[in-house]
């Protein structure tokens, strides 16, 4: 039996065919991340190459062949001739990079402060909780900014549009550890009481095998369902920190910036400008969302 | 009953609100000072201009009209300006206006410390004849030198010592950044940089009030968007400018109107003529290509002006072809064509400067100053790249704008001028001059653009009275600097004013608003 008819055949398969919702979500999901991995060959033009443009074509409606041009974008162009529908590519692949690579650094600091705080406790547990609960006072989308805001000041200014998408990454995911950190602690307390812990501690292994090898495979089923859901968080905070102009540059825009450049344009006419990148956000962000909702449900029988 | 009366309270409060002609208005940059020599820019200069008072003002049709200065004549011999001033003027502290005010004025308007100090660089001399006399002795006959002054507001000399703000300070700021004392129709009556400004009516103004306002207060709304919807939620009674793409809505609406007109201001491309390398991109550090005018002629022919005018302007701005207008004095009209848009062209001339494989360089450009001032930039970047030199687009807001441009923190940049005097002279002065301060000369020459006889050719200008000959220097020096290539002049921008129905005002053509002219009706 292979393993992939073994995976068809077991339970969380069965419950992924029988959900609509999950099939549906899942398939709007992997649609949009193909479409955003394979945006080059999908495209019809990459739009922020400033030699690919054409000013004339701009504000061209969808599916009307422009007045001066005569060509057609299929959902219309923006003010300086760019494409809409390979902005949106182009932006979503911006979106969901931030978003997986946010949320990988959040997993990564809030899985490790996690284990660590529930399996040693005392002062360890007290210090790492401590700044967890401070952290959680302040909105994520604040502690974002702020530390977006530390890291542009400290940036040469000839290197801040190049830096500007890793510093949003770090600014998300260092917004995002407390809620990894919180469930591996409470997954950890209760799993180091367990006997396969106490066996392996018994025959003298160290703390750090026992907490990688025994331990962290235990608590991975919510972390997993927690990393999907912030995904969803993630490219929202990016989209909104996006559109208040501090997020990523017009010269590599994610679909917050283009819904930012698109708002310009809301009350003059141009509806397409604004409206498809916010269609697509939606999308995405709604998708990702359903799935993580499924996945803590058939994670956890409990809640059946 | 008790319906009743609050209904009549209801309509009695609406009634009082209706005569108390409160209006505000909204614009997208905060004028940076309330001092009026810190920063000689519209939006400062437009701002005080209901503050404070010159010796003579413009009128609604720009004619210069006397203000606080009653009547003036040439001082025989070509000598200089006697100026007879107004008797019976108060500051709104109550002191009041004499000449040694003029004089103090001058003495701080052209410090060192001063932006405005270039209008006085044909002045040698102001001399107090008595209280309300004082004369202007220029260094060589000056016809225009009245014209010139209009925006040289005069400030109390005592409340200035009073306050220990003598000079202007544009960096740090001092009291009179934030506070104000002037002769003018209204008062500052509070000031809070970027948030609001309100103004109040100065009962002791000595001309007749031809406004009906109680208060007036000024919000910077930075995003047009916004500023629109404010105007029409009834937010503000005004708005400067309402974005190009929303103009035809806003005057189709019941209760707002849109007032357009054809402003002073020409937008165009600068070169760093003085720098020996290039300062951004990778290519940062190789010799600036800029320095060869066949690359700035390559520039001039690449950029598509038409294109710009049909879709980021929407149809509604002129190209231009010089540094003004055709509406301004003097302006060439021999030369009054720009060089043709042709990309082939432009590709030749780069292979023989040696650049076939294009270069990059950096642009700067403000993002709140100019109407669609960014995506006019990005358009250009995107022409520049169709003939294979890459631009590197720094957009920023204006306040962090003059300072990287003052420390020569750019390859090629983007300015708008508005000639104060609606002269040719002024472009020629402040922009096409070699930057010289002691003579108050090319005070925003950022690049330093150079030629001996551009220098040579400008006071013959300034002392010649003879119509004929003055335009055929005009002409010589336009011919300079357009085969130099000095600047690539792009558009006249239009003027594009929002405001409710119920709002009476005059849009003069340097795009200053006045609210000595508002009626609320």
């Amino acid at each position: 039996m292979s393993a992939l008819s073994r995976f068809w055949d077991s339970d969380f398969a069965w419950d992924f065919r029988h959900s609509p919702v999950a099939v549906v979500s899942f398939l709007v999901a992997l649609l949009l991340v193909l479409s955003a991995v394979f945006a080059p060959l999908i495209a019809t033009m990459n739009p922020f190459v400033p030699a690919n443009l054409n000013l004339m074509n701009g504000f061209t409606a969808p599916g009307v062949p422009n007045q001066f041009t005569n060509e057609t974008f299929l959902l219309g162009t923006d003010d300086q001739g760019r494409d809409v529908y390979s902005t949106i590519l182009y932006g979503m692949r911006i979106s969901l990079f931030v978003g997986f690579a946010a949320v990988a650094l959040g997993m990564i600091i809030g899985v490790t402060l996690g284990l660590i705080a529930g399996y040693f406790g005392g002062w360890t547990d007290a210090v790492i909780m401590r700044i967890a609960d401070v952290q959680l006072t302040f909105p994520s989308i604040l502690v974002a900014m702020l530390i977006f805001g530390v890291a542009k000041g400290i940036t040469p200014v000839e290197y801040r549009d190049q830096l500007a998408i890793w510093v949003l990454i770090l600014s998300i995911g260092l917004s995002d550890w407390v809620q990894f950190a919180r469930v591996v602690r409470g997954a950890t307390m209760v799993e180091k009481q367990k006997e396969y812990v106490q066996a392996a501690r018994l025959i003298g292994r160290g703390a750090l095998p026992i907490l990688t090898r025994h331990i962290l495979p235990n608590v991975l089923s919510p972390v997993l369902v927690i990393a999907t859901i912030s995904l969803a968080l993630a490219i929202i905070a990016e989209a909104t920190l996006s559109f208040l102009g501090v997020g990523a540059p017009s010269t590599q825009p994610s679909l917050g910036t283009l819904i930012r450049i698109g708002q310009g344009f809301l009350f003059s006419g141009e509806w397409w400008i604004l409206f498809f990148p916010s269609v697509t956000l939606l999308a995405l962000a709604l998708s990702v969302n359903l799935l993580g909702d499924w996945l803590r449900d058939a994670l956890n029988p409990k809640l059946k | 009953m008790l319906r009743l009366t609050a209904c009549t309270a209801a309509l009695l409060i609406l009634s009082g609100a209706a005569f108390a002609e409160k209006f505000s208005w909204a614009g997208t940059t905060d004028p940076q000072t309330m001092d009026p020599h810190a920063v000689n820019s519209a939006p400062v200069l437009g701002f005080l201009n209901n503050v404070y008072e010159g010796l003579v003002r413009r009128g609604k049709d720009m004619a210069v009209e006397p203000a606080l200065a009653a009547s003036w004549e040439a001082i025989d011999g070509g000598a200089g300006w006697r100026f007879t001033l107004r008797e019976g003027v108060k500051f709104h502290d109550g002191s009041d206006f004499t000449a040694e005010d003029v004089l103090f004025s001058y003495e701080r308007g052209s410090s060192e410390e001063a932006d405005v100090r270039s209008w006085f660089a044909p002045v040698s001399e102001v001399k107090v004849v008595d209280d309300y006399t004082i004369d202007f002795l220029t260094s060589a006959p000056n016809p225009l030198f009245p014209d010139s002054i209009a925006n040289f507001m005069i400030m109390d000399s005592g409340w200035a010592e009073a306050n220990n703000t003598t000079r202007p300070d544009k960096e740090a700021g001092n009291y009179a950044t934030l506070n104000a004392n002037g002769t003018g129709a209204f008062m500052l009556a509070n000031r809070q940089p970027g948030l609001t400004t309100t103004l109040t009516p100065f009962g002791g103004w000595w001309d007749t009030a031809e406004h009906n306002i109680t208060e007036a207060t000024f919000t910077p709304i930075e995003n047009p968007a916004t500023s629109v919807a404010a105007l029409l939620s009834g937010d503000v009674d005004m708005i400067n400018p309402v974005p190009i793409q929303d103009a035809d809505r806003v005057d189709q609406r019941d209760g707002t109107k849109v007032i357009r007109g054809i402003e002073a201001r020409v937008i165009m491309l600068g070169f760093g003529h003085d720098h020996d390398t290039l300062k951004y991109t990778s290519d940062a550090g190789d010799p600036n290509p800029f320095l060869d005018v066949r690359v700035r002629e390559a520039v001039a022919k690449a950029v598509n002006v038409d294109a710009i005018l049909q879709t980021i302007m929407r149809g509604s701005a002129e190209s231009v072809s010089q540094l003004v207008s055709p509406a301004m004095r003097g302006y060439s009209t021999a030369k009054a064509d720009r060089p043709a848009y042709d990309v082939e062209g432009a590709k030749a001339l780069l292979a023989e400067a040696g650049y076939a494989d294009g270069f990059s360089f950096g642009l700067k450009c403000p993002n709140d100053r100019y109407l669609n001032d960014e995506a006019v930039c990005q358009a250009v970047t995107s022409m520049l790249a169709q003939i294979g030199i890459t631009a590197e687009l720094d957009a920023m807001p204006v306040q962090n704008y003059w300072p990287e441009l003052r420390e020569d923190n750019f390859d090629m940049y983007l300015l708008g001028w508005s000639p104060g005097t609606f002269d040719h002279e002024h472009p020629i002065r402040f922009l096409v001059s070699t930057p010289n301060e002691e003579k108050k000369l090319g005070s925003w020459n950022f690049g330093g653009f150079s030629n001996a006889r551009v220098d040579e050719l400008l006071p013959a200008i300034q002392s010649e009275i003879d119509e004929t000959k003055r335009q055929a220097m005009i002409d010589e020096v336009t011919e300079i600097y357009q085969s130099e290539h000095a600047y690539v002049t792009m558009y006249v921008q239009p003027l594009v004013w929002g405001t409710r129905d119920n709002i009476e005002l005059t849009q003069r053509p340097d795009n200053f608003f006045l609210l000595r002219w508002v009626t609320v009706n």
